[in-house]
């Protein structure tokens, strides 16, 4: 039979190029925004659309020290990298033992409906309660943040890696288990390298996930002086009151991080979402 | 024995993440032998005064060291905290519905100890026992500024075109519409921020209807339908002098357009003035108090405790803290509040008032003052978003609908409260 | 009777246990602790009465509650449907013979990396100024007044955010949906010479349903759950027409001092979130059999 080559349609291609604007004109006028003085800030349409007289960093200088970037940004980084690897080693071995020991007890089963039903539950319902549990066991703080986020995305994460676990044959831990080595190094030695592509979406989905969160920090760390960067955002609106060109540096300077890191590991990220879906 | 040391690594690592939380949990607490002493304030605005403050009071004390911090949203952080059960020792908050929730959940120290207390003048003093729901013994507060309502005006302006500060809400209306033929817009409302509208509502308030009018409601005497009826046609007038669509508008933005000459007057308290002075601070700002009434001598001035400091209950440094007004209270300390943030002061003494509060001394001398209304609604009932639903209501029986919607809701929202001052009552009654 | 415990089996309770102990402890604990408070008139500090049914009963009469259930069923059922059918065009478009596909795909994701809050920020802005100016400009009545600003319409202005940043994420998964339909059916589609939109309806739809039962319960969970953009956006006004349910539940729980009754209004939350994803999954799992 002849294969049929399509030819590359031109006008799609446009109208997706068109399209794009949708994307790029809020993040073009926070730019911008975030580059001008307050006294160029204009009523009128062109005006508001033009470039500043001066590309100046001073805005950004002083948002830095308005929202104490760095300490925020450091405090992001902690919560974010330590959550993806956490939720890597002891989600994807949940996952292995639960979904292997489904396979053959029922007991396992109700483990795992136990689990992934998690995710029907509202953070709004646990907040509260939250609270106070926290703060009592001595986790207000940025390492109890981290500890709920491994609760949180536990049931997708146990999700994803029993379902990723279906297409990895038992028979490779028998044939392990035959040579005497024992559960645990055959996890680490075997399963856990197969797993890697599922390894890269946990990681992916947990840290979109976290890097924004702004409700979980909000409740349990507000007031210990320490912030993420988007409860810096929310922390500090009230002082950039009447300056929005201070407070769109400090947006763009929120923004940054994730962008660059999403430039970097575009291919990766967008895989990484894709095969969630398909295997979830 | 290989195949437990699975188990235990799994331990170890969830151990280890244990021990972490609990070092930072741990880490906190004191330092280098001084005694820490934190105060949380609700006043965002005020953040360079309070850091000098610290820094003045820490390089005078080597025993006790003292952080303040005035985070945004404060009393949900407050609220946050109080849940947590992570007490501060000191806090600075209004003489507001706040005030009275945590004194009636018993978070207060009685501080009626404090030599200072013998200074502040009894008017404030004599607020404070009102926002009490129960009656209690002691004191429990240290009031620190006040502030008052009214409408801010700008002076220059005023002068150019020779217009005539309005002693009644005739003069007023008057005013209203001479300045909109001279071309220029009489009022700005930053209405989308729904605090912004309980301040002209407060300032109307003060003078149409008597100062313990919720006190009257729960029990029984009176209804918000027959006391505010007046109030809510008002504010519905206001809205026709103000910019097209003031629901588009936050506090924020209604300060810089008033800084920026985009209106001659502004209904707010002074608390708003250091906001406006820090986009113009060259700016001529006047004030007077709302003219509310057809008579001059109606009118009141909304006045209230826009600043206290309270020392938590659980404060284990109840001396330190006890230092810590101390020095707040010295008359220094004051100005460099007073210079800061503008407003009057709650101690005795020869303090001036702030030349944008001018055109209110008579009422402040006379003591023609009386408290924010809303001092006295629960924040749940969000009064300040029913008067944002009603302005936005453009119904026929639009104020009928707004007061029989207050009515019931102040029932639903006060029944805890209700219930318990009842209680009290009959306690009391039965004690006699 | 019953089997000596292997090795095996015992590693797997050694790992089992502590996780089973970490999700009861920060996820099932609070919420049967939630169900306690829920019975109670607490303020989040202080002492606290037993109330029996009162906030449930009062939640039923409460008109600003029913009013964020409206506003966020509203919300929820407005987005779901926007999201998937845009994701869906959209990724129709960037999986066809198209130049620069990777870089299209890249930047039409960008939106879903960016985080709520500061976005929200970002909007608020162009609907507060810049939108108004060009309808002055261009006399256009209805961007002339902020679109924040007004009842009716300030949740469109919230829906237009939260769509905005949600289509990234379906558009990926609708994309490796439309990957797993094997070439070769088109070709024989396209022999019996079916029109571009019968053959969509007929061919691709039924073999892309199970992602669109994922992308439905994800998405409808997502805006039920809308907190962020409420925050940045509109705070819940004007006059009250914003308020998510998650909101209102941060708002009056934590700082209103309704504790007690706003982890009442956690709790039917929560039920309904259930039942509506177990309707979704179940409505579309049919569906799926019957295709």
């Amino acid at each position: 039979m002849m294969k049929k080559v399509q030819k590359t349609n031109w006008i799609l291609t446009l109208i997706l190029f068109l399209g794009t604007v949708t994307i790029f004109f809020p993040l073009y006028m926070a730019v911008i925004i975030a580059f001008k003085q307050p006294s160029e800030m204009t009523n009128d349409v062109s005006g508001a659309l033009s470039f500043p007289s001066r590309w100046s960093f001073d805005n950004f200088r002083q948002a830095m020290e308005v929202t104490d970037f760095w300490n925020s940004l450091g405090n992001s980084l902690l919560i974010t990298l330590t959550t993806i690897i956490l939720s890597i080693l002891i989600h994807s071995i949940a996952g292995y033992v639960i979904g292997r020991g489904m396979a053959k007890k029922k007991s396992f089963r109700l483990i795992y409906l136990y689990i992934v039903s998690g995710m029907f539950v509202p953070f709004s319902i646990l907040m509260m309660p939250l609270v106070k549990q926290t703060a009592q066991m001595g986790l207000g703080n940025r390492f109890g943040v981290i500890l709920l986020y491994l609760v949180f995305y536990m049931p997708m994460n146990v999700l994803l890696y029993t379902g990723y676990l279906k297409n990895i044959p038992v028979a490779l831990e028998e044939a392990a288990d035959i040579d005497g080595a024992s559960t645990w190094k055959t996890y680490w030695k075997i399963i856990f390298p197969m797993m890697k592509p599922m390894h890269a979406t946990v990681a992916i989905l947990t840290a979109l996930g976290t890097w924004n969160d702004v409700m979980t920090p909000l409740v349990i760390m507000s007031g210990t002086g320490q912030n993420t960067l988007p409860l810096a955002q929310l922390n500090f609106q009230t002082q950039f009151g009447t300056n929005y060109n201070l407070a769109f540096a400090s947006y763009i300077l929120a923004l940054i991080p994730i962008l660059v890191f999403y430039i970097i590991c575009q291919k990766q990220i967008l895989n990484g979402v894709a095969n969630g879906a398909v295997k979830g | 024995m290989s195949k437990f040391k699975g188990t235990k690594v799994m331990f170890v690592a969830v151990g280890i993440v244990m021990a972490l939380t609990c070092l930072a949990g741990c880490a906190r607490g004191s330092s280098g032998g001084k005694v820490e002493v934190e105060l949380v304030s609700y006043k965002p605005e005020a953040v360079g005064a309070f850091e000098k403050i610290a820094e003045r009071f820490n390089a005078t004390h080597d025993d006790i060291h003292l952080t303040i911090d005035s985070p945004n949203e404060a009393m949900t952080i407050l609220k946050t905290r109080f849940i947590r059960e992570d007490y501060p020792d000191i806090i600075g908050i209004g003489g507001d519905i706040n005030y009275s929730n945590f004194l009636d959940a018993d978070l207060f120290m009685d501080i009626s100890d404090l030599e200072e207390i013998g200074t502040v003048k009894q008017s404030y003093l004599d607020m404070d026992k009102e926002l009490e729901f129960i009656p209690q013994e002691g004191v429990y507060a240290l009031p620190y500024a006040a502030n008052a309502a009214g409408i801010l005006y700008n002076r220059d302006m005023f002068e150019e075109h020779g217009w005539e500060i309005p002693k009644t809400w005739d003069e007023f209306l008057y005013l209203c519409d001479k300045i909109e033929s001279d071309g220029i817009q009489p009022l700005y409302l930053g209405y989308k921020d729904t605090w912004t509208c309980l301040a002209p509502w407060n300032a109307l308030a003060v003078g149409l209807t008597d100062s313990d009018t919720c006190n009257q409601v729960n029990m029984g005497n009176t209804t918000f339908s027959a006391a505010y009826r007046e109030v809510a046609e008002k504010m519905k007038v206001l809205l026709g002098y103000a910019e097209p669509n003031p629901y588009a508008y936050g506090y924020n933005d209604a300060c810089t357009a008033f800084a920026r000459g985009q209106s001659a007057m502004y209904p707010i308290g002074s608390y708003a003035i250091p906001q406006i002075k820090s986009v113009n601070p060259e700016m001529n700002i006047g004030s007077f108090t709302f003219p509310a009434n057809e008579k001059e001598e109606d009118n009141v001035l909304n006045s209230g405790i826009d600043l206290q400091f309270c020392i938590m209950k659980d404060s284990k440094n109840k001396e330190a803290a006890y230092e810590v007004l101390r020095f707040l209270y010295e008359d220094e300390t004051i100005q460099i509040y007073l210079d800061n943030q503008g407003g009057i002061t709650c101690k005795e003494g020869n303090f001036e008032i702030p030349a944008e509060l001018e055109g209110m001394r008579d009422y402040i001398e006379a003591d023609r003052m009386a408290d924010f209304q809303d001092h006295h609604y629960p924040s749940e009932m969000s009064v300040d978003a029913m008067i944002q639903t009603f302005l936005l209501d453009n119904g026929e029986d639009c104020v009928d609908t707004f007061l029989k919607r207050f009515d019931k809701d102040w029932k639903r929202y006060n029944r805890d409260l209700i219930r318990k001052v009842q209680q009290y009552r009959q306690e009391t009654e039965d004690a006699e | 009777m019953k089997k000596k415990m292997t090795n095996r089996d015992k590693t797997f309770l050694a790992i089992i246990i502590p996780v089973l102990v970490l999700f009861f402890t920060f996820n099932t604990l609070p919420m049967i602790k939630g169900m306690i408070y829920s019975f109670t008139n607490y303020k989040g500090y202080g002492s606290y009465d037993y109330v029996g049914f009162r906030n449930y009963i009062d939640l039923f009469t409460d008109a600003r509650v029913w009013k964020s259930y409206l506003f966020t069923f509203k919300y929820a059922l407005a987005g779901t449907v926007l999201v998937n059918v845009l994701s869906l065009i959209m990724a129709l478009g960037l999986n066809s013979k198209i130049r620069f596909k990777s870089a299209l795909r890249g930047i039409y994701f960008v939106p879903n990396v960016l985080g709520g809050l500061v976005i929200g920020y970002i909007f608020s802005f162009l609907f507060t100024y810049i939108l108004p100016a060009v309808g002055d400009v261009f006399n256009i009545g209805f961007l002339q007044n902020s679109i924040l600003a007004s009842e009716k319409y300030a949740w469109i202005g919230v829906l237009i955010v939260g769509v905005w940043q949600a289509v990234a994420m379906n558009t990926i998964i609708y994309i490796s949906g439309l990957q797993t339909v094997p070439q070769d059916v088109y070709e024989a589609s396209m022999l019996d010479g079916a029109s571009k939109w019968k053959e969509f309806w007929k061919v691709t739809f039924p073999l892309v349903m199970p992602f669109v039962t994922i992308n439905l319960v994800l998405s409808t969970k997502n805006f039920l759950m809308v907190f962020d953009q409420i925050v940045s956006l509109t705070k819940g006004g004007p006059a009250q027409s914003t308020e998510s349910i998650s909101y209102l539940i941060y708002k009056n729980g934590m700082d209103g001092g309704q504790f007690g009754f706003q982890s009442a209004n956690a709790v039917i939350f929560f039920f309904v979130i259930v039942a509506i994803s177990i309707f979704q999954m179940t409505v579309m799992n049919k569906k799926e059999e019957q295709l």
